[in-house]
């Protein structure tokens, strides 16, 4: 029965050690900037049409990858570089999410958001007129 | 009561109606019950051109004078947050809620349209319609054998308090109007209802009102000086009017129209007709 529990304690351990060293401590020094941040969209536009720079920095080296939160299609990554600078064409209509990822892009190293803002419609009701003819 | 004191009346209710249309926040939209655009609930600061295109007529009652064609109908209507223009009516929103809306109008005499043909209301064609009569005939005989003095019959412009309402799908308007521009001084109040009867992809509504006409205003179009002296006439009217949409653009727009003249109006020596009745059928092109 002790032996049981000892050997399990150290199957657990080797397990959550063998888990850490696959993800890594996340680094929060890592920073990300947009531009623009935000994309209003006025009453006649559907989508918000613009050239979105990305631009991080980091203390040291890293090897990273940027993506954007379904636009699988959109990724540039950098190898052992403290800094760097990506501008994209984009198009869209709701809230747009950058990411740093590592290499395999399995951890979020940083995420900034650009929000997309509808310019509220103002409406109000129409004469209804029963007295008029085209009514 | 005297005119002056009709007028100093009517000049302090409007005052005051300004006052609280001028100062007393309009509601939000929440409370109109508009959320999204449609035909009934329109974008503020938009213009909205529309022209209808068809065949149809409105009778004339008018001795003498001829019916009146309906071929190309304009439509042209734009809402800020408070004023609103709508064809040759505008006006201000005192409040707008869901089931009530107050507004102060301004909207043109119609009468006219029966002695002018390029009266604007010829063109932009809205409102019931005014005269009718049916003279016996001995009187007519009479009349025919005589002749009156032809006076001019200005634009007239009408403005004061109206109340819409929809409770269900019952839609009602109520006006009350003072002829503002000098010419008679004379009321008219402007009441119908609506309903619809079918309202899928097509719509029948069925309409119906009245129009109410101080001596004033039938005197000024109908009366014939030293002749002819009417009093207030009470002009009912029915409506039937159908409407389906085959996109955003076109529409298909059909509806009679048929008013019974009051009597002060009908026994007028220049009317000949009892009625009026419009007719058209058209489409409707929403331009912008």
């Amino acid at each position: 029965m002790w032996s049981c529990g000892f050997f399990s304690a150290i199957a657990l351990a080797l397990i959550c050690d063998s888990a850490g060293a696959a993800s890594g401590p996340v680094p929060d020094d890592i920073t990300l900037e947009l531009q623009p941040r935000v994309c209003t969209l006025s009453a006649n536009d559907d989508m918000c049409e613009t050239t979105v720079r990305a631009q991080w920095r980091s203390p040291r080296d890293e090897s990273l990858c940027l993506v954007i939160v379904d636009r699988p299609d959109i990724k540039r990554c950098w190898e052992s570089f403290t800094n760097g600078v990506y501008n994209v064409e984009l198009s869209f209509n709701k809230d747009l999410t950058v990411e740093l990822r590592d290499p395999e892009l399995q951890q979020v190293l940083a995420s900034e958001t650009i929000a997309v803002i509808r310019q509220a419609l103002q409406l109000r009701r129409k004469r209804r007129q029963p007295w008029n003819l085209l009514y | 009561m005297s005119s002056n004191r009709h007028k100093w009346v009517f000049n302090t209710s409007m005052a005051a109606l300004l006052s609280v249309a001028f100062c007393a926040p309009l509601q939000a939209a929440p409370v109109s019950g508009c959320t999204v655009p449609s035909p009934d609930c329109v974008e503020v600061g938009q213009f909205d051109f529309s022209v209808s295109l068809g065949i149809g007529s409105r009778s004339n009652p008018v001795m003498g004078e001829s019916d009146i064609p309906l071929v190309v109908i304009p439509q042209i209507s734009y809402y800020g947050k408070r004023f609103f223009l709508e064809n040759l009516d505008l006006g201000v929103t005192l409040y707008e809620g869901r089931s009530n809306t107050f507004n102060l109008l301004a909207s043109p005499g119609y009468d006219r349209v029966f002695f002018y043909r390029n009266d604007l209301q010829n063109f932009f064609v809205s409102g019931a319609t005014g005269a009718v009569t049916v003279a016996a005939p001995t009187d007519k005989e009479l009349y025919q054998a005589q002749e009156f003095e032809v006076r001019p019959r200005r634009t007239t412009y009408l403005a004061g308090p109206e109340w819409l309402f929809q409770y269900g799908n019952i839609v009602g308007q109520v006006d009350a109007l003072y002829e503002v521009t000098g010419r008679h001084d004379g009321y008219e109040v402007r009441a119908a209802v609506a309903a619809p009867i079918i309202q899928t992809e097509h719509s029948l509504v069925v309409s119906g009102g009245l129009t109410w006409k101080s001596a004033e205003v039938v005197h000024y179009y109908y009366g014939v000086d030293g002749f002819y002296e009417p009093g207030a006439a009470l002009s009912p009217f029915l409506k039937l009017g159908y409407t389906r949409a085959l996109s955003d653009r076109w529409s298909i727009n059909a509806f009679i129209h048929y008013e019974r003249l009051g009597s002060a109006i009908a026994d007028s020596p220049i009317i000949s007709d009892k009625g009026v009745t419009t007719a058209f059928a058209g489409v409707v092109l929403r331009v912008f």
